[in-house]
């Protein structure tokens, strides 16, 4: 989906970033921002939470900033349901993650597949 | 039932709330497998696992069936579903088919495992969200009274995933509307149990996106981009080690 969103929007965006962190060159905006709060989240850190909340808000709203913990939290659910169900994989990102994009971002190195 | 965020200065949406509302009652309520009380228990033994010591050490080890050790219980859950739920809140990315077929075997039904998954992913939503805008648990309802409906979504099969799946040929009018929009695997993986496919998809969609708007990236739906969402999703995805 984040490949497909850029393809269309013609943003660039280092795909290795999504399992590395954001470190490499990228027009989506405030990427590095957004990636730490991501990380922030993950880890339930609230005094990094905290920081970073704040410097959302001022960057980019409050609307923006109940955005992105909605969509985090979202997907502190879509994993549970796609890891405890064992869905096929291949099917993601409405069937555009490819075998070949899974082994350049390092998806395939996950234990799942690296099991199979 | 309300939904407030005290803590917090954020105005939050209000379509966003009211799914909020809405999962809180479908949680206190009696479900297909399991009553009110006990899919209460289930969201309280989710927010325990971040106490339980077993998890942190069961995550940190190369394997997690190499170390063996019990879970620290929040709620009086049978053993079998404090481990369903500590693995699934804890690790999920290291969870196998030969796992959950071991926890149909130990005495949960594939429906009552598939409910619980639901219940556990929307109370995670709930719960991260709340994390999120840095403010405490919203506090669990009172559980309804009443017994669980024991619907079986007749169409079910265990085929493509470990679980069954009703697929979108095999839904009966029973089964009510089970793919408004979009039927990807994701839509699917809960489908076995229509009404906590329901539970989940209405506060997931509030949170990400509606399933009409998923493949147009080129409308913002929201106040951030849509570039900007796949940017946290996939980064919180790969966090949690999820292939999908």
């Amino acid at each position: 989906m984040l490949r497909e969103s850029n393809n269309t929007i013609g943003t660039t965006f280092d795909m290795t970033d999504v399992t590395g962190g954001v470190s490499g060159e990228t027009d989506i905006p405030h990427a590095d921002l957004l990636s730490a709060f991501a990380e922030a989240v993950y880890y339930r850190d609230g005094p990094l939470i905290g920081e970073i909340q704040t410097e959302i808000r001022q960057i980019l709203g409050d609307a923006a900033f109940v955005d992105c913990a909605a969509v985090a939290a979202a997907f502190h659910g879509f994993v549970r349901v796609a890891d405890a169900t064992g869905i096929p994989y291949e099917g993601a990102g409405g069937g555009t993650d490819t075998a070949d994009l899974r082994s350049e971002v390092g998806i395939d190195q996950f234990y799942r597949i690296a099991g199979e | 039932m309300t939904i407030n965020y005290p803590q917090s200065d954020l105005s939050i949406r209000d379509d966003l709330i009211g799914a909020q509302a809405r999962f809180w009652e479908h949680l206190a309520a009696p479900g297909t497998w399991l009553s009110g009380a006990e899919r209460i228990a289930i969201a309280a033994e989710a927010r325990g696992v971040r106490n339980c010591d077993f998890c942190k050490i069961q995550k940190d080890a190369l394997s997690p069936n190499s170390i063996q050790d019990t879970h620290q219980s929040s709620t009086d859950l049978a053993p079998n579903m404090v481990e369903v739920i500590h693995r699934i809140v804890s690790d999920p990315g290291r969870l196998t088919e030969a796992w959950v077929r071991g926890v149909v075997d130990s005495g949960i039904s594939d429906g009552a495992y598939v409910e619980t998954v639901g219940l556990i992913a929307t109370a995670m939503v709930m719960d991260t969200f709340a994390a999120g805008i840095g403010h405490d648990d919203v506090p669990l309802p009172a559980p309804a009274a009443g017994e669980p409906s024991r619907y079986t979504s007749s169409g079910a099969k265990r085929a493509a995933a470990w679980v069954p799946i009703t697929e979108p040929e095999d839904i009966t009018e029973e089964d009510g509307d089970l793919y408004p929009g979009r039927s990807a695997y994701i839509q699917r993986a809960l489908s076995s149990v229509p009404d906590t496919k329901r539970g989940y998809w209405d506060l997931a969609v509030a949170n990400y996106l509606p399933a009409e708007h998923m493949p147009n990236f080129d409308t913002d739906f929201r106040a951030i981009s849509r570039n900007q969402i796949e940017l946290i999703a996939a980064r919180t995805s790969a966090l949690h080690g999820c292939a999908y």
